[in-house]
């Protein structure tokens, strides 16, 4: 029942993963910035501390004395909930991702199910900011977030009941004890599974070369072109908490999660989910970004009857 | 009242919407403000809208002297400042009859074509920006441009606005040792132009994002009078270095790239091709760069007979004309500029026949304008 | 069909042809340099702020009437041996275009421009220079090449 003890165990957990939240979003927003800059041979921040890590401290503090500007017109509610929106999904996700052999807030036996009903809510926060901000460069920029993010769900759900199929628990702990042998990107089928995986997690999170709905060139910020200070700094950590989902659960799904020889679980967990970042961000600053119909057309005509093709192998051949 | 019926009963219906895009806008290089008309993502209408950077050189001319007037052409179009040094004092040249040496021909032949390159680095560069390839090829190109504007800073003593260009020859002989620079830079920059064609021109999304878009037939670009790589992209082989060769440009062996569909990737490809055979050109004016001084003695202030001269010159962007009428007074009587970002621009609404934001961006990206000159 | 596996192997191929370049861009040394700490070295002939020479100056006006922009101004005394002396010579940074016509019709080489290229300033009207002053250009940042 609900114990004191209970309580503790909830605040604690709490406390650390929002701790980790914070420190993982600040800590990769300054990677970012390293890594464009050695891939566009600068040198990137380098004034605050060494090799300017506490870069994203010294922004936060900025973003956080920043006056916050409502546009004449907005939609108050809407556009003061939209941050939260964002954020506060990407939090909840946290909840059933397994950082190690016990680290993990809750191991629920739907964990896959949990993930995906959750992060789904993003895409009401960030067309909320395009809504509410009147603005019509927000407006189509929420527009085609809404479209995106609700096409790439479909292979980017079918390409995860592959791994489940395989696994036959929904449960992330079991999944990543079902890898014990070998990891799921090098059974084939599972391969497939994790290319497809890796792609429209991408668009789930906006990122390039999928991110028109804030294609800078084209929509000046998207949907958070009207925010600015701490409802900014919020999509900001959203946008990289979501990157770190995405990658974390790439990790736990096919490249065994946490197991791994010598190093503690926790160490081998956040080696694999930050390569995977770092080859997220490596493809950001290489690629040109897609047009809105070649995304939807990629989504609809390429991807989900690849997965399909791949769900009925995978069924053909565990039958 | 049959119409109001069908209205009031039509409770869901859709607008089309105004977005000025610009002058404030990521994209639009410079102060170009474009009035769009949408349908969702679709662009209905497009309206350029220019003025935001008139400085009214045409009317400065008047009150300046000839050789006053050189350091205005450097704010033209301010990514090629040599060529446009070079079309001016070609111009006056050309009114005042003057011959120049061959040395100054050569060495104007080899800055023109370097600042061509470096027109071009940017042109290539903001367009994989405007594609959304964020920042990685403007920086690659920009690093290529920082040794071209090096070996100028060198050269004249400023790195945007050169005023190199002089009537009756140059501000001053190459440095020493120059020529080794320009000749280490154009083996560096052969291998670059590889890596862009790894980087940038055969990728796939580019090519999916380039191609076909913004089709300019040839002879709606000859009615528009577009002029440079964006009309050679439509497949006219026409280049005033080959087709009227001024300066020594005859005696050099280039070919002039042309495209095939007048797609914005086209136009892209003749831009890469361009910056090779320009760095064959610059080669070849080294190996054989005369001996002797570079500037003929002129007066201070140059009195021309009272005429007219009309000088074009093939410009990154196509043909800078300038048009001098002379009253016989140390002042141009009137000084008419023919830029040609101004009928490139013109041609924008013609392409963005059922194309979305995102192949706007794409379009005016690929057209290479710049205010500067547009607005003069 | 295998038109279209071709495709997308070439277009696959293209991606990592492109990351390969990118992530070899990680290795050069970086182009950029870390501005107020390490300053690019000016050229011999780089066109920075004018200067002058004011026991040079002959004041025969000749820089002036040859500027752009108006941004010189020059009044002059006759002295007893009919050799004229600048009384004043005023430069307006506000104006100049750094073209270097000045400098290139001064027939003593009084005027000349100096290296200096960090010419920001929070008050306008530092940007007025008496050029007479030998001090003129303590204040400002010199640039140092490391």
């Amino acid at each position: 029942m609900f114990t004191l003890l209970n309580l503790t165990n909830m605040i604690t957990t709490g406390i650390a993963v929002l701790g980790f939240i914070a420190i993982s979003a600040m800590f990769l927003i300054w990677w970012e910035r390293k890594v464009s800059a050695h891939i566009q041979t600068r040198l990137g921040p380098m004034r605050v501390g060494w090799h300017g890590i506490l870069q994203s401290v010294a922004d936060a503090i900025k973003l956080l004395l920043k006056e916050d500007i409502r546009p004449a017109g907005a939609d108050k509610l809407v556009w003061w909930l939209a941050p939260f929106f964002v954020v506060v999904p990407s939090v909840m996700a946290f909840a059933t991702i397994p950082f190690g052999k016990t680290l993990i807030p809750k191991d629920l036996n739907i964990g896959v199910l949990y993930i995906l009903a959750v992060s789904s809510v993003c895409v009401l926060g960030v067309f909320m900011a395009g809504w509410g901000s009147n603005n019509k460069y927000s407006l189509l920029g929420g527009i085609r977030a809404a479209a995106q993010i609700i096409s790439y769900e479909v292979p980017l759900i079918l390409s995860m009941i592959t791994v489940v199929m395989y696994a036959n628990t929904l449960s992330m702990q079991k999944i990543v004890e079902s890898q014990s042998h070998s990891w799921n990107i090098l059974h084939p089928n599972l391969a497939l599974a994790g290319l497809i995986y890796i792609t429209s997690a991408t668009a789930e999170v906006n990122r390039a070369p999928f991110d028109i709905p804030e294609a800078e060139s084209e929509l000046v910020a998207g949907f958070h072109t009207e925010y600015s200070g701490m409802k900014f700094a919020m999509f900001f950590i959203g946008e990289y908490t979501n990157l770190f989902i995405i990658s974390a659960i790439a990790t736990t799904l096919f490249f065994g999660g946490w197991k791994g020889p010598l190093l503690p679980g926790v160490i081998w967990f956040l080696i694999k989910t930050y390569s995977i970042i770092y080859i997220l961000m490596w493809i950001r600053w290489t690629f040109p970004r897609l047009r809105v119909d070649q995304l939807m057309g990629f989504a609809w005509k390429f991807l989900t009857p690849i997965s399909f093709l791949n769900l009925a192998i995978a069924g053909w051949l565990l039958l | 009242m049959a119409d109001l019926d069908i209205k009031e009963k039509k409770d869901i219906f859709t607008e089309e919407f105004l977005i000025n895009m610009g002058p404030q806008h990521p994209s639009t290089h410079g102060v170009l403000s474009l009035e769009l008309k949408l349908d969702g993502e679709m662009v209905l209408e497009c309206t350029p809208h220019i003025g935001y950077l008139h400085r009214s050189f045409e009317k400065l001319a008047e009150n300046r002297t000839y050789t006053q007037f050189i350091p205005f052409t450097d704010r033209l179009d301010y990514v090629a400042s040599m060529n446009n040094n070079l079309g001016y004092c070609m111009a006056v040249e050309n009114l005042l009859k003057l011959d120049i040496t061959d040395r100054a021909k050569y060495i104007r032949v080899i800055v023109a074509e370097l600042n061509r390159i470096a027109s071009h680095l940017i042109a290539i560069g903001t367009f994989a920006q405007d594609l959304g390839a964020f920042a990685t090829p403007l920086f690659y190109c920009f690093r290529e441009r920082e040794k071209i504007v090096d070996i100028f800073n060198e050269i004249c003593g400023n790195r945007l606005t050169y005023n190199y260009i002089r009537i009756g020859g140059v501000q001053s002989d190459l440095p020493k040792g120059i020529e080794e620079k320009i000749k280490n830079f154009i083996k560096y920059m052969r291998s670059k132009i590889d890596e862009y064609d790894w980087l940038l021109t055969y990728n796939v999304i580019f090519l999916a994002r380039a191609k076909n878009i913004g089709l300019l037939r040839k002879d709606i670009a000859i009615n528009y009078s577009v002029t440079g790589p964006n009309l050679r992209a439509s497949g006219v082989k026409r280049d005033l270095r080959k087709d009227r060769p001024y300066l020594v440009y005859d005696k050099f062996e280039f070919n002039v790239p042309v495209g095939v569909n007048g797609d914005a990737w086209d136009r892209y490809k003749v831009r890469i091709e361009e910056m090779r055979q320009s760095l064959k050109i610059v080669e070849q004016a080294l190996g054989s760069l005369p001996q002797g001084d570079p500037t003929v003695k002129t007066g201070r202030v140059h009195k021309p007979a009272a005429g007219e001269a009309y000088f074009r010159t093939e410009n990154p962007r196509g043909e800078l004309g300038f048009y001098i009428v002379s009253d016989g007074s140390a002042y141009p009587y009137r000084l008419k500029i023919r830029a040609p970002s101004f009928s490139n621009l013109a041609v924008l609404p013609e392409l963005i026949k059922d194309a979305k934001i995102a192949d706007i961006v794409c379009i005016s990206g690929s057209l290479d304008i710049l205010m500067g000159e547009i607005d003069r | 069909m295998l038109r279209s596996m071709n495709n997308i192997i070439t277009g696959i191929l293209s991606l990592i042809k492109g990351l390969i370049i990118t992530f070899n861009n990680n290795f050069t040394s970086a182009t950029t340099l870390q501005y107020p700490d390490e300053k690019k070295a000016m050229t011999e002939r780089f066109r920075g702020l004018i200067d002058l020479y004011p026991e040079k100056c002959v004041a025969c006006y000749q820089c002036v009437k040859a500027c752009p922009t108006a941004c010189l101004a020059m009044t002059h005394k006759q002295t007893d041996e009919k050799k004229k002396i600048t009384n004043t010579f005023t430069y307006n940074i506000e104006l100049c275009c750094f073209c270097g016509l000045c400098q290139q019709v001064c027939p003593t080489g009084a005027i000349y421009m100096n290296k200096i290229y960090e010419i920001t300033t929070y008050e306008r009207n530092k940007l007025y220079i008496n050029l007479l002053n030998p001090e003129k250009y303590d204040e400002w940042p010199h640039t140092s090449p490391k």
